[in-house]
């Protein structure tokens, strides 16, 4: 079947309170999710964004308006619910709200043994899921003695276990450090070049900004944006009403360009965008080497560069041989930067990911010159 | 700074409560993959007749079981706190028996006696041999519990229990209470330090009210959890039972028999050693 949004709102209204009259939690909210588009649904704390998710998988049933899956609207039967489900995963803010067995294998095993699964692809998909949040160690660890942001990351892996469609991810990086953080997006910016179709609930300006292909603003249960973030984020009106703050790239490429009287556009939404757009036509860059790792790579050798590493393939060999990595988190942004800062860098990557990679850096030079990138 | 993926520091296991350590304990047990129901099976029917049995001999040899068995299943490492638990139930014990050897049968020879205050202490041979027995029947149950207890983690219990057709609902309860109960005692440590650090516990009737709003606030906590945990169960596909995937050995015949016998063995044991040890006789020489 043909249709535009894998996901959509329609003109949905819903009340945690059953009274007529009661403060709406949403209200009359449209939106659509396109497949494969980074979404982000943006919005200060209790302006809607979880309760719109759990429509969106029907948990929640709309007290006016309707909710649609790929253009079919929900139907709130018992078992097409358990199949909508089966497609659309939500991982919640808390993870203490969403693990509940005993032990990390247990956890992950519960989605694929509610759809009643081969215990053979079970058994794969834990082995799996573990493997992509890199928890694989952890496997037969009681839940009860992870710490939070490993808990995150389990509560994630019992969502990929599920193998969705759509992966909703309600403020993933939530009481996590700058460190997990950056982890847990690079897990998400994988499961989006693997094809999943990933929307993130958060108030972080910054990652919404660096991350989203569009975004839609949530403001008291309205909806007041969908669009792409640098549309909405040069209405500082709306902005501040949203109860949010302008992303810091954004800021200082405004304050820069109007220093320098120059045009705002292109926007630079990274650091290394930025630093393209900036970098005076003198300035020496080092170059990024990018090295697929595969299954049968030997173990790359020392050679004294700057090196990164991006994949779970590549970030387990690393972790495995006890390999020298400097850049560990973000490190495609990270490995840009460091050879826009004049030193060569070599960024080890999953083998697949490696055109992708190099198109991802390439594609900085709208903003400006580029170090060279070598394959 | 360069570092390498093995340097990455380990971060801090959130539970650090006794109740994580026994859980911890029961995941790293010798004896986890012994079938839950063999062990119940065999650690009731071992109770049973150290209860039933009037012998001192065969509570030593239960109490020597389960001693050898909690020392297999931890591989000698109880965790300290856990450790003190013990010796504090074994205190406790002491003290209950002393009392029970200080109210004899005063129509019966007195071995010795005493006043102090207003009560009146008479211990008699029967008083004297019936405390020990109380007191090393029970140290022996602590045992087999413990060794039960440090072995097996409360999912297998239910899976257990499910197999001698518990109904189900139990069960599940059975689990989501050990889950959340963690969950629970985290929120309360928080909410205890929190006032603590509040002065909440200056003064009896400060400490009084401050443990009445942390009572209160745990009960509406775990409301509210109750409720998140609903919708988050409905995201993953819930539907209605908790699916098992590590499932534990089921038990065989074997597990029976072992049971069977080492309860007609100890059973026997009992009969025949019976008033074997005297204890006021080793004691008072009477």
């Amino acid at each position: 079947m043909d249709f535009k949004y894998i996901l959509e709102a329609r003109d949905v209204t819903y009340s945690y309170e059953k009274k007529e009259g009661s403060p709406k939690s949403l209200s009359e909210v449209s939106l659509g999710i396109r497949p494969g588009i980074r979404t982000v649904i943006l919005g200060a704390n209790g302006a809607g964004k979880s309760t719109l998710f759990y429509h969106f998988n029907g948990v929640f049933r709309p007290k006016s308006g309707e909710v649609l899956y790929r253009g079919i609207p929900l139907c709130y039967d018992k078992e097409v619910l358990y199949q909508l489900r089966e497609d659309i995963s939500v991982v919640v803010q808390n993870p203490d709200e969403q693990i509940f067995s005993s032990t990390v294998e247990e956890d992950v095993a519960f989605g694929p043994m509610n759809q009643n699964l081969h215990p053979s692809i079970v058994e794969g998909r834990i082995a799996d899921s573990l493997f992509k949040v890199g928890m694989e160690d952890y496997r037969y660890r009681p839940t009860t003695q992870l710490s939070f942001g490993q808990k995150k990351r389990v509560a994630i892996a019992g969502a990929l276990a599920m193998e969705p469609k759509v992966l909703i991810l309600d403020e993933p990086t939530a009481g996590l450090d700058p460190q997990m953080s950056q982890e847990v997006m690079e897990m998400v910016d994988r499961l989006c070049l693997g094809g999943t179709t990933v929307v993130i609930s958060t108030h972080d300006v910054d990652l919404a900004y660096a991350w989203a292909d569009e975004i839609h603003v949530l403001r008291h249960g309205r909806l007041i944006f969908s669009g792409v973030p640098e549309d909405f984020f040069s209405d500082k009106e709306s902005v501040a009403l949203s109860g949010l703050a302008l992303p810091h790239t954004f800021s200082v490429n405004r304050s820069l360009e109007g220093i320098r009287g120059l045009p705002e556009a292109p926007y630079p939404r990274t650091n290394s965008q930025l630093l393209a757009k900036l970098s005076p036509p003198e300035a020496r860059f080092g170059r990024i080497m990018i090295r697929g790792i595969g299954d049968g790579t030997p173990v790359p050798e020392d050679d004294g560069l700057t090196r990164g590493i991006y994949g779970f393939r590549t970030r387990r060999m690393f972790r495995d041989n006890g390999c020298r990595a400097d850049i560990y988190f973000n490190a495609v942004e990270g490995c840009c930067l460091s050879a826009m800062q004049g030193r060569d860098t070599v960024l080890f990557c999953d083998e697949e990911l490696v055109d992708v990679i190099a198109g991802r850096i390439r594609s900085v030079s709208e903003f400006g010159r580029i170090p060279e990138v070598v394959l | 700074m360069a570092r390498s993926e093995k340097a990455k520091p380990r971060e801090k296991a959130s539970g650090t409560s006794e109740h994580v350590q026994m859980d911890a304990l029961a995941y790293s047990s010798r004896m986890l993959h012994w079938p839950p129901l063999g062990k119940l099976l065999l650690v009731i029917a071992v109770l049973i007749v150290n209860i039933m049995t009037e012998s001192v001999i065969t509570s030593l040899v239960v109490m020597a079981l389960g001693l050898i068995l909690m020392a297999y299943s931890t591989n000698m490492r109880i965790p300290f706190i856990l450790g003190i638990f013990i010796a504090e139930a074994i205190l406790i014990l002491v003290i209950a028996c002393g009392i029970i050897s200080i109210n004899g049968d005063t129509s019966q020879p007195c071995i010795w006696s005493a006043d102090f205050l207003w009560m009146d202490f008479y211990m008699t041979a029967d008083s004297f041999n019936e405390a020990w027995l109380v007191m090393i029947r029970a140290i022996a149950g602590i045992t087999m519990m413990m060794a039960f207890a440090t072995s097996t983690p409360i999912p297998h219990l239910a899976q257990a229990l499910r197999q001698i057709r518990i109904p189900d609902e139990i069960c599940e309860i059975i689990v989501l209470i050990y889950r959340y109960a963690f969950l629970l005692l985290e929120r309360l440590d928080t909410m205890w330090s929190a006032a603590s650090s509040r002065l909440g516990f200056t003064g009896f009737k400060h400490t009084m009210r401050t443990t009445a709003s942390i009572a209160v606030g745990i009960f509406t906590s775990s409301m509210n959890l109750a409720d998140k945990a609903q919708v988050s169960l409905e995201c993953r596909g819930y539907r209605g039972y908790f699916p098992i995937w590590n499932r534990p050995k089921k038990t065989g015949i074997g597990w029976v028999a072992i049971a069977v016998v080492t309860f007609a063995l100890l059973y026997i044991l009992g009969i025949y050693t019976g008033g074997v040890i005297d204890f006021a006789g080793l004691a008072f020489g009477v």
